[in-house]
């Protein structure tokens, strides 16, 4: 599913960010990413994305090949992503339903399933009560929802999370990380990056450790 | 193609000003260069007009010979620049004369002889090297048997073509060079109203939208201010046209002599859009280009 062979990236040449990284990710698997600030976490989660390159090594998405997809395809390999953001990245002009929806028009939907796949969206978060809000009218909690529901609509193989719970209190965090839970149920492959070790712990789920950017475990 | 179409106007209406800002810099800018273009379309109609006016004539020698006459007259005849050709008989310009200059009739009537000579009156055809072309069969017809003497006020004919040169040159110039300030300008602006949307472009490739989906409605805005530009500044120009042509009636008639003070003509209204949209696009293609290059590190 997702497969990683010597991976290494440095930045600007001489900063590594990544060093020698090989390990690998099942269909439908959920994992915690985890090691303190400056490890490597999100450089990879980047890499699984496209959104930045690497100098050595293989990595494999759903036997996509990234190293090898030009510039102008990477459209194909987001299609199978669906990306939550430690800032949220969410348009403040635009209301909820229409930041979910963003997603579906980008990739070209038609106006029925943008609305029907939003709706459904909304529902898994437990939003759309707030369909009409926008963005600075919500709380972290519901913005990280709302963010959820965006990666969700196109429902995509695979979810890379960067810090998601990272501004929000334990009680939001929990219900969070059971959103991600619940997605995991539907096949849905799940890299939760986080260096929240409580969590980590009150969990079972598999965890691959990076510190300096290196593996140190998995 | 409707999804695109959508995108773009909301993309205008979600940045009115950034918008709106492109289109007055595009009018101002193209108000500059459609302005020059009237100056130089009423100076060239001007000068056009008075040109025609310009006649060859050829003095005839006393002495000439019919033959000469009639050989003279078949080479004029066969000029294709040649319009029309008035034979002036000496009788006719000496009576021409006469009644001219009736207050001096006492001198003229102790006269006892015509000291005038039979001349043709050639006009030509407009054309753009129309002077040089005078000048070339002036020369041709001097060196002809018969032929006494030519005019065809050939000092002010050399200062006007030279003026003429300078002009479109100094046009061509000046419109060359707004050309590149305006896709220099269109380009900027495109560039703004990347920059307040940053966010929503990086997001939308990240969250799989292709290059062409984010490039063409940036292209359609580029072609749209680039339009209502174009369209905008011809407004303008002819809203200025009416009110010098208005306002100024008299001083012109009394300079241009009935020449009427015009707007641009049809087909360069049609060159000044198609330029304002090419520019419109380019601008917005340079710049767009520019930023999808750099979205992956």
């Amino acid at each position: 599913m997702i497969q990683l062979f010597n991976v290494s990236k440095t930045y600007g040449g001489v900063t590594p960010a990544l060093i020698d990284i090989t390990f690998s990710i099942k269909k439908g698997e959920f994992i915690f990413l985890t090691g303190p600030s400056g490890a490597g976490k999100t450089t990879l989660l980047k890499i699984l994305f496209g959104a930045e390159v690497f100098d050595r090594g293989q990595v494999l998405v759903h036997g996509m090949n990234i190293g090898k997809i030009p510039e102008r395809r990477l459209y194909s390999l987001r299609r199978k992503i669906g990306v939550v953001f430690q800032d949220y990245k969410l348009l403040a002009r635009k209301s909820v339903f229409e930041n979910v929806a963003f997603a579906q028009e980008v990739i070209g939907a038609d106006r029925k399933r943008i609305r029907y796949k939003t709706w459904e969206a909304l529902k898994n978060v437990g939003l759309t009560h707030k369909k009409d809000f926008f963005p600075p009218q919500l709380s972290g909690g519901e913005q990280q929802r709302v963010a959820i529901a965006r990666a969700l609509v196109n429902s995509p193989r695979v979810i890379l999370a960067d810090e998601p719970t990272g501004n929000l209190d334990p009680e939001i965090s929990l219900e969070i990380l059971k959103l991600f839970e619940r997605t995991k149920q539907k096949g849905v492959t799940i890299i939760f990056a986080t260096h929240n070790q409580e969590m980590i712990r009150s969990r079972n789920h598999r965890v691959v450790v990076l510190n300096r950017g290196m593996l140190v475990s998995q | 193609m409707l999804n695109t179409i959508q995108t773009t106007f909301s993309n205008i209406k979600s940045n009115k000003q950034t918008f709106l800002v492109s289109i007055a810099t595009i009018t101002v800018a193209f108000s500059i260069l459609g302005l020059f273009l009237v100056i130089f379309v009423n100076l060239n109609t001007f000068l056009m007009t008075w040109s025609k006016q310009v006649q060859l004539i050829v003095y005839l020698e006393d002495k000439i010979t019919g033959d000469q006459k009639q050989g003279l007259e078949k080479l004029i005849s066969i000029n294709s620049d040649v319009e029309s050709m008035t034979f002036v008989s000496k009788e006719a310009a000496w009576q021409g004369f006469k009644n001219t200059f009736s207050g001096n009739s006492e001198v003229i009537e102790d006269l006892e002889f015509n000291p005038l000579p039979s001349s043709y009156s050639l006009k030509f055809k407009p054309a753009d090297d129309r002077f040089l072309r005078i000048r070339q069969f002036a020369d041709l017809l001097s060196k002809r048997p018969g032929v006494e003497s030519l005019e065809y006020g050939e000092r002010w004919l050399g200062a006007f073509e030279k003026f003429m040169v300078f002009i479109r040159i100094f046009l061509l110039a000046v419109g060359s060079l707004l050309a590149i300030g305006l896709t220099l300008i269109i380009s900027n602006t495109i560039k703004l109203s990347y920059y307040s949307r940053q966010d929503e472009i990086e997001l939308m490739l990240l969250i799989g939208a292709t290059p062409r989906y984010v490039k063409i409605p940036f292209l359609i805005e580029g072609l749209l201010q680039g339009l209502t530009g174009g369209i905008a500044a011809l407004a303008l120009i002819k809203a200025i046209q009416l009110y010098i042509r208005y306002q100024f009636q008299g001083s012109l008639e009394s300079i241009a002599r009935g020449i009427e003070f015009q707007y641009i003509p049809q087909s360069m209204i049609l060159t000044v859009l198609a330029t304002s949209v090419f520019i419109g696009w380019l601008g917005s293609f340079i710049s767009i280009r520019q930023f999808l290059h750099v979205e992956r590190k």
